[in-house]
């Protein structure tokens, strides 16, 4: 051992001699969120697949919210860790380039369809007014790449709701306490009586708001197992919920909140023009403020204590 | 004429890759076919930013919401989910279509639930 590996790297790189240095250790793994630069800003993204090239490792990135023709791979120089100080690293350098998040630069055209040539041209505007000047491979056609990081819808909770969000958090992680299921009003409950309540605002027009709440349950019942329960509560979810039972139908305003917390991501992942999804974002804020002021009727001011929900029926949990 | 149905191709003013059927003919109906290609024309314009395929996905409420205002938009008018839809079925068996489950979706990647720093700051009221 301690031959130099030098010499060998004419060849092709991969095989490690064995005391090569930590720079080529896998920083990053498949499925991972992390930071990445494009241009002069950083963007969320995930990380595909990890290859090891040369000597060195490569990571295909996919953009978060931005179509799939802009993944690439990149090198661990350009990644970053998710973390807070990172984050704020992005938000610097998103102040620098002048960005307002909800900013409409390059997508007035997206609202009026075009034929192809013009989609073209327009693609090519978007290209130098965003960062990524990178050539787009043309997929299908039908899918144009009009998607865009500036459109995170940006969904403002309420700041009592934002308290109840904490106390939420309080209690499940630093307490050890759970909502005691199932929940009465459940989520179908709640999407109802906001339904009712806009119907007799509006008398008969709720065409758009009955879809949207339909939206609202859809996203609830995928999401709640994925991606909307603490750590420490899914072993009730599998407890309570089984194969054929929505968790709409279970779960109440506590969990329906954390929904909101993520909705913009959501909506990240579908294509929709730019003054449909401010309609949208004003239809998601009054739903929210109809839950402020029901906020005492819906939501639990306290949770059960450790094992709440099973306690007396003798399901022999062995923790 | 009221002999054998006329062939789509070999009226004016219909598009020759429309698949649809004229609404039933009479005396004055060519107003009503313009509209008719109108309507169909917004809708394929409208598929371009929202593909039908993923009416069958979990973002379907959004997306049949963002074709109900493309075309309020478009024509001026309301039109309901069930409208949408039909109008869809004109040129779409929707039932056919294969939801893109392996599409790269937040939806399909597990993780637990996570409250932003910003939650735990205090605000000014």
């Amino acid at each position: 051992m301690g031959s130099s590996s030098k010499e060998e790297t004419a060849t092709d790189g991969d095989t490690s001699s064995g005391d090569t240095p930590p720079s080529n250790s896998n920083l990053f793994s498949e499925g991972e969120r992390v930071l990445a630069y494009h241009g002069p800003r950083i963007y969320e993204a995930k990380v595909q697949k990890a290859e090891l090239r040369k000597k060195e490792w490569k990571y295909f990135v996919h953009y978060l919210g931005w179509n799939k023709n802009w993944d690439e791979w990149v090198g661990a120089d350009r990644l970053m860790k998710l973390t807070e100080e990172n984050v704020m690293k992005q938000q610097a350098l998103d102040k620098k380039q002048g960005v307002d998040k909800s900013s409409k630069s390059g997508r007035s055209s997206q609202s009026k369809p075009k034929s192809s040539a013009d989609a073209k041209a327009d693609k090519e505007d978007l290209k130098n007014t965003a960062p990524k000047g990178r050539k787009r491979k043309s997929d299908s056609g039908v899918e144009k790449d009009n998607s865009s990081m500036e459109k995170l819808v940006k969904i403002q909770i309420p700041s009592t709701l934002k308290k109840q969000l904490v106390d939420d958090w309080d209690f499940v992680t630093q307490q050890d306490k759970l909502v005691k299921l199932p929940r009465s009003p459940n989520v179908d409950d709640i999407l109802t009586k906001y339904l009712e309540y806009r119907s007799k605002k509006d008398g008969i027009m709720t065409d758009s708001v009955g879809e949207i709440l339909k939206g609202i349950r859809c996203y609830f019942d995928k999401a709640l197992p994925v991606m909307l329960l603490y750590k420490k509560e899914r072993q009730q979810y599998n407890e309570v919920v089984h194969h054929d039972v929505s968790p709409s139908t279970i779960y109440g305003a506590e969990h329906l909140l954390r929904l909101f917390v993520k909705f913009p991501e959501l909506l990240a992942y579908v294509n929709i023009e730019e003054e449909t999804l401010i309609r949208l974002q004003q239809k998601l804020m009054d739903f929210l403020k109809f839950l402020q002021k029901n906020q005492s009727t819906f939501f639990l001011s306290a949770y059960d204590g450790p094992k709440g929900v099973s306690e007396g029926k003798g399901k022999g949990k062995d923790d | 004429m009221e002999g054998g149905r006329e062939k789509e191709e070999e009226q004016d003013g219909v598009s020759v890759h429309s698949p649809c059927k004229a609404p039933p003919s009479s005396a004055s109906s060519l107003p009503k076919e313009q509209q008719e290609v109108e309507l169909e024309l917004r809708l394929l314009e409208a598929l371009e930013i929202y593909p039908p395929v993923k009416l069958r996905g979990v973002h379907r409420h959004f997306v049949l919401y963002g074709l109900m205002e493309f075309l309020r938009k478009s024509l001026d008018r309301h039109f309901s989910p069930d409208e949408v839809l039909q109008l869809l079925d004109r040129f779409y068996n929707l039932e056919m279509l294969k939801p893109d489950d392996e599409e790269i979706d937040i939806l399909n990647h597990e993780e637990d639930f996570c409250l932003p720093q910003s939650y735990f700051v205090k605000e000014e009221p």
